[in-house]
């Protein structure tokens, strides 16, 4: 293996000061991506930055929001009360994530940081233009059946495996980060880049940029969501496609709604289009199969992997059906 | 006398693993280790132009890289496939004929430094584009020649008649898909050298292949070759023959001096050690109005790697199960660039497999109950082999399984079991699995103080072997389970097959007691011979012994135990035994019965119930045999709904080679699963009464679970695995 230095910061401010004074540096908190991104040698830090003494770690509920530190583990999150009842679709998305395992050791901030499954980023032995800038995408005439249909561009079509950032796409959430030039707050969905040209910067953080916690509205509608999940196994498995939703009825007729897709995007897909054909509307089957014909405009489906466009209307439906109480 | 075989006796060896004082082959004390690790191609087809080492060699704790320009050859150059498992010896030229091909091993001081060396090897190559994936290259298939390893051509009576006159006709294609192994010990070698004298750790289902290939290919007489293997962490035919990181890691620890340990990663255990080939077959049925068969061809093509023509979706069941009067078998092959295909359990699978789902296909055509259809076609009588005695109990297996699982409350039209968004099915299937068994000896020695050893030269390779033998030890002897110890996993032990083919119980349990039985004579020899010995005079025949005690029949009080006699013999006695069952082999049978829920949603499949009937002759153990059956069963489940290994094509390369990609059936998709065995003896098996069972589920409850896809929802998925997108497809 390669010599690795490991340091344990102490403040937010010495984590971001180290981590950003050299340039291949990574931060750690449970290490369930980062070890394995290492040994498969697709990252190769020289510095690793152990963040689990200085980011927050608590659940920390203010009037109308949530406040949960990213050094929370995905089990801790997953299994609070307030979260399973104020924000159920965020319980769901985490328990439908990896094992209990992993869940235990797995952070929140390292969860929504975690890289693309996709095979040809994870095989060094393979080009990937988000991997080495220039160097191909077998993934665009190879073996796509997991890969993107929204988003992705002619240089990478990767998707980002997170099921927990879907949920936290549908609520609208705020990442909060300390970096070199301070504090910032990103909308989650601004967090991860669409490939472009530039499939090699993932997200918009700077070098060195911390992820202090995650900010979710507890609003009327985050208490009624859902997140579905559809993979090849029951369990211990990344997403083909999920589909997480918020939803505010009066009787039958949609006041909001928000639709955010996993599996199908390199980030969280919000489908605002479908939103909008539901919002004011009575939630009838015509009005829910719109939803899901809108919801797949503009896809570019692959060799292998068109089946997802049907397969989000269906899933899409089937979860509106779900929060609707029945159609 | 059978007073333990038959009874569910844990696993002697259970405690010992869950302690984790077993020690695998990796595991094992060896002083001043240094540690291997491999550089494998990273194209599938090509010339390595040029290895440069330098930058390995120079880092620290290096030993030694080493590459074809630098290994010396090895004394055979075309070894015979078996005990090789493939004839292509690596790092002995330029040539790659598949991805992960070996090119290079790195031997440091520690593995760390091994790994990070072998990440510095520098390999150039001229590459070809690969021939890869068989539905794509289905126009180059061809018929291999005769005696091409599990390629069968068979004509009986007039298909094209017999499918002619059918009043019903079935016409289908299936295709399963390229598996994998992944036993969870991955394959490793330590070779330790002293002098001439080599011994190996192996993680190997057979010492002797491995003794036999590595002496060969060192150029060693075989009695320098020790091979050890206390313990197996599963193989599933991965480990059944002898793969070149074997050999190679003797070669490399020669060269070094030093003893040296080499573990496969789980990436290279994709290419290291073989897989099971995709298939694409089809199958014409025919049948008369009554549902009886006049007809049945079956053709099966396989991929195989260009280095060795083998097919190894090999079928056994369309033969051998039904009475049709008119069959045709053909097999093909497609060569691609991929490394060598071998056994995976169970190597008939996908043939039954596809067997059983286009029977079911049958049943809705002639609108008939799915276990109607098989009843009415049901022969006691093997017509593939009509004069071998056999004893078939699968009628059993359809009626014990439709029983248990409540098939008589099925609703037969598709899609009209409903719970809310999920459509229930019901399926069924029959299995089939020929098993394999051979030639064993074995040592059982009894000491004075009543303690029995046995020994035999084979592999537990996790189903059980280490408890069979105690089992029929303590009933050959005639003392308690608690006093043998059995020992196994050394070539110095007498010899005994590849744990493989579902016969290791039966062949490794004959010959033990064969060697039992012996040895217990000439204790009854020695007690009726003195005249301190209440049995003196006793004809041996009039003596029984029971639980350590040696008594007359006639006369139970009249007795006493092995220790007195023993005692007073003052020395141990040992006798060894053999058995031959190669002319025994035969199939075992079974009937799967499968409830599945798919979601009428996205099209995911689950399993829900699944009911396994057997029969496979006695059954020694019912624990560890049950074990054995869900083993098969979940099997079943992985190659049905979640296993596949895709392949590049433009490179070559495996994508899903980790158990991330590649989705073995976790805890969530295995249902409770019932298994019922007929037990009833198959005298022409053996004395045991026993024949295989380590495979036959995994060829039966695959169809059973796709055959329940298509009552659900009317759709039917001629695909293994079934995934949501192919289920989907069907609603489009
Ligand atoms: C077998 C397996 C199955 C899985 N299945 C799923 C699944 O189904 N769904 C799913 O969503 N996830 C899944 N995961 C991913 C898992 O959720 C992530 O590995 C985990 O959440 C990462 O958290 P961590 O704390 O271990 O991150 P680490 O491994 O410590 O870090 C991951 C990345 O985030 C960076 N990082 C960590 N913390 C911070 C921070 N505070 N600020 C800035 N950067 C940071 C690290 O530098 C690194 O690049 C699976 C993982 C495994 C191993």
């Amino acid at each position: 293996m390669n010599e690795i230095r490991y340091v344990r910061a102490s403040t937010p401010a010495q984590a971001v000061a180290l981590a950003s004074a050299e340039p291949d540096t990574a931060f750690v908190a449970g290490g369930t991506e980062l070890t394995n991104l290492m040994r498969d040698g697709v990252q190769v830090p020289g510095l690793v930055v152990d963040v689990n003494r200085v980011a927050e770690r608590g659940i920390e509920w203010q009037p109308g929001r949530v406040r949960i530190g990213a050094l929370a583990r995905m089990a801790e999150v997953a299994r609070d009360t307030g979260v399973r009842h104020r924000l159920p679709v965020v319980s769901t998305a985490l328990l439908a994530s990896a094992s209990g395992q992993v869940r235990n050791m797995a952070s929140i901030g390292g969860n929504l940081l975690q890289r693309t499954r996709c095979w040809y980023y994870r095989d060094t032995a393979l080009p990937c233009n988000a991997r080495v800038p220039g160097s191909g995408c077998p993934a665009l005439a190879g073996e796509n059946r997991w890969h993107a249909i929204f988003g992705g561009s002619e240089s990478c079509i990767r998707v980002h495996p997170s099921d927990l950032a879907v949920a936290l796409t549908a609520l609208d959430a705020t990442v909060l980060t300390q970096g070199p030039g301070g504090a910032r707050r990103l909308p989650i969905e601004t967090l991860h880049r669409l490939p472009g040209d530039a499939p090699h910067r993932e997200t918009v953080l700077e070098h060195g940029e911390l992820v202090v916690a995650v900010e979710v509205p507890a609003t009327a509608m985050a208490a009624r969501s859902r997140y579905r999940k559809v993979r090849d196994r029951a369990s211990f498995e990344f997403a083909l496609v999920s589909v997480a939703v918020a939803l505010e009825l009066r009787g039958r007729t949609v006041r909001d709604v928000r639709i955010a897709l996993g599996g199908v995007a390199p980030r969280p897909w919000r489908a605002r289009e479908a939103e909008d054909v539901l919002r004011g509307e009575r939630l009838t089957d015509a009005a829910v199969a719109a939803a899901g014909a809108v919801a797949v405009r503009g896809a570019v489906p692959r060799e292998h992997n068109a089946f997802k466009l049907d397969l989000v209307s269906r899933t899409l439906a089937g979860v509106l059906g779900e929060l609707g109480g029945g159609r | 006398m059978s007073r333990y075989v038959g009874k569910p006796l844990h696993r002697v060896d259970g405690w010992a693993k869950v302690t984790g004082q077993a020690r695998y082959a990796a595991d094992q004390p060896i002083p001043d280790l240094a540690y291997g690790v491999l550089v494998t191609s990273t194209i599938a087809r090509g010339r390595i132009r040029r290895i440069d080492s330098a930058a390995a060699l120079a880092t620290p704790g290096v030993l030694g890289v080493y590459t074809h320009e630098n290994l010396p050859r090895f004394a055979e150059q075309s070894p015979s496939w078996v005990p090789y498992a493939q004839t292509l010896v690596p790092m002995q030229g330029t040539e790659i004929r598949h991805g992960g091909q070996q090119v290079a091993i790195v031997v440091a001081e520690s593995f760390e430094q091994a790994t990070r060396a072998a990440g510095l090897v520098r390999v150039d190559y001229d590459a070809e584009q690969p021939t890869i994936g068989l539905v794509e290259n289905l126009s180059r298939a061809y018929t291999p020649p005769d005696g091409t390893p599990g390629a069968l051509q068979l004509r009986r009576g007039d298909p094209a008649a017999g499918l002619a006159g059918a009043a019903v006709r079935v016409e289908v294609e299936y295709r399963t898909s390229i598996n994998h192994h992944n036993p969870i010990e991955p394959s490793a070698t330590l070779a330790v050298w002293k002098g001439d004298d080599l011994t190996l750790y192996e993680s190997t289902q057979s010492i002797t292949f491995t003794q036999d290939a590595v002496a060969r290919m060192l150029g060693l007489p075989q009695e320098r070759v020790r091979v050890v293997t206390p313990y197996l962490g599963g193989g599933f035919g991965c480990k059944g023959f002898v793969w070149p990181h074997t050999y190679l890691t003797a070669a490399v620890a020669r060269l070094v001096g030093r003893p040296v340990k080499l573990v496969l990663t789980r990436a290279q255990q994709y290419t290291s050690c073989g897989h099971r080939p995709a298939s694409v077959q089809r199958l014409r049925v025919g049948a008369a109005r009554d549902g009886r068969l006049t007809a049945i061809t079956h053709a099966v093509t396989s991929h195989t790697s260009r280095s060795d023509i083998i097919q190894f979706n090999p079928i056994a069941a369309t033969q051998s199960v039904y009475a049709v009067p008119h069959l045709e078998i053909a097999s093909q092959v497609v060569e691609v660039d991929l490394g060598t295909t071998i056994a995976t359990r169970p190597p008939s699978g996908p043939s039954n497999e596809a067997l059983e789902m286009a029977l079911d296909e049958l049943s809705w055509a002639l609108e008939m109950d799915p276990v109607a259809l098989r009843l009415r076609n049901y022969t006691d009588v093997d017509p593939s082999a009509p004069d071998r005695p056999q004893s078939r109990f699968l009628r059993e297996c359809y009626t014990l399984g439709a029983e248990r699982f409540g098939w008589p409350r099925r609703r037969p039209a598709p899609g009209s079991m409903r719970r809310g968004e999920l459509l229930v099915g019901w399926g069924m299937a029959g299995a089939q699995h020929n098993w394999h068994p051979g030639v064993a000896q074995a040592t059982v020695r009894i000491s004075t103080d009543g303690r029995a050893r046995v020994t035999c030269g084979t592999q537990d390779i996790g189903t059980g072997t280490y408890t069979i033998m105690v089992q029929v030890a303590a009933d050959g002897l005639g003392v308690r389970p608690e006093d043998v110890r059995a020992v196994l996993g050394d070539t110095r032990f007498p010899p005994a097959p590849s744990s493989s083919g579902s016969a290791t119980a039966t062949t490794v349990g004959m010959a033990v007691r064969a060697a039992a039985r012996a040895t217990r004579e000439k204790v009854v020899g020695l007690a009726v011979a003195d005249p301190r010995s209440p049995l003196y005079g006793a004809a041996p025949d009039e003596v029984a012994t029971v639980d350590g005690r040696l008594f007359l029949r006639a006369d139970p009080g009249r007795g006493e135990s092995y220790r007195q006699v023993l005692g007073r013999h003052g020395a141990s006695v040992e006798a060894s035994g053999g058995a031959d069952l190669s002319a025994n082999a035969g199939p075992s049978y079974g009937a799967a019965f499968a409830e599945v829920q798919v979601s009428g949603v996205t099209g995911e499949v689950r399993v829900t119930r699944l009911v396994c009937a057997v029969d496979a002759g006695r059954v020694l153990n019912p624990a560890t045999a049950r074990s054995q059956a869900l083993g098969g069963a979940v099997w079943a489940i992985g190659a049905a709904l979640t296993e596949h290994t895709l392949v590049d094509r433009r490179y070559g390369r495996i994508v899903t080679a980790n158990l991330a990609g590649y989705l073995v059936p976790v805890e969530a998709d295995v249902p409770d699963i019932d298994v019922i065995f007929v037990d009833k003896p198959a005298p022409e098996a053996n004395e045991l009464g026993a024949r295989g069972l380590g495979e036959v589920t995994a060829t039966g409850a695959g169809a059973a679970i796709a055959n329940a896809v298509y009552h659900a929802t009317g759709q039917r998925v001629r695909e293994f695995p079934i995934t949501p997108d192919k289920v989907l497809a069907g609603w489009r």
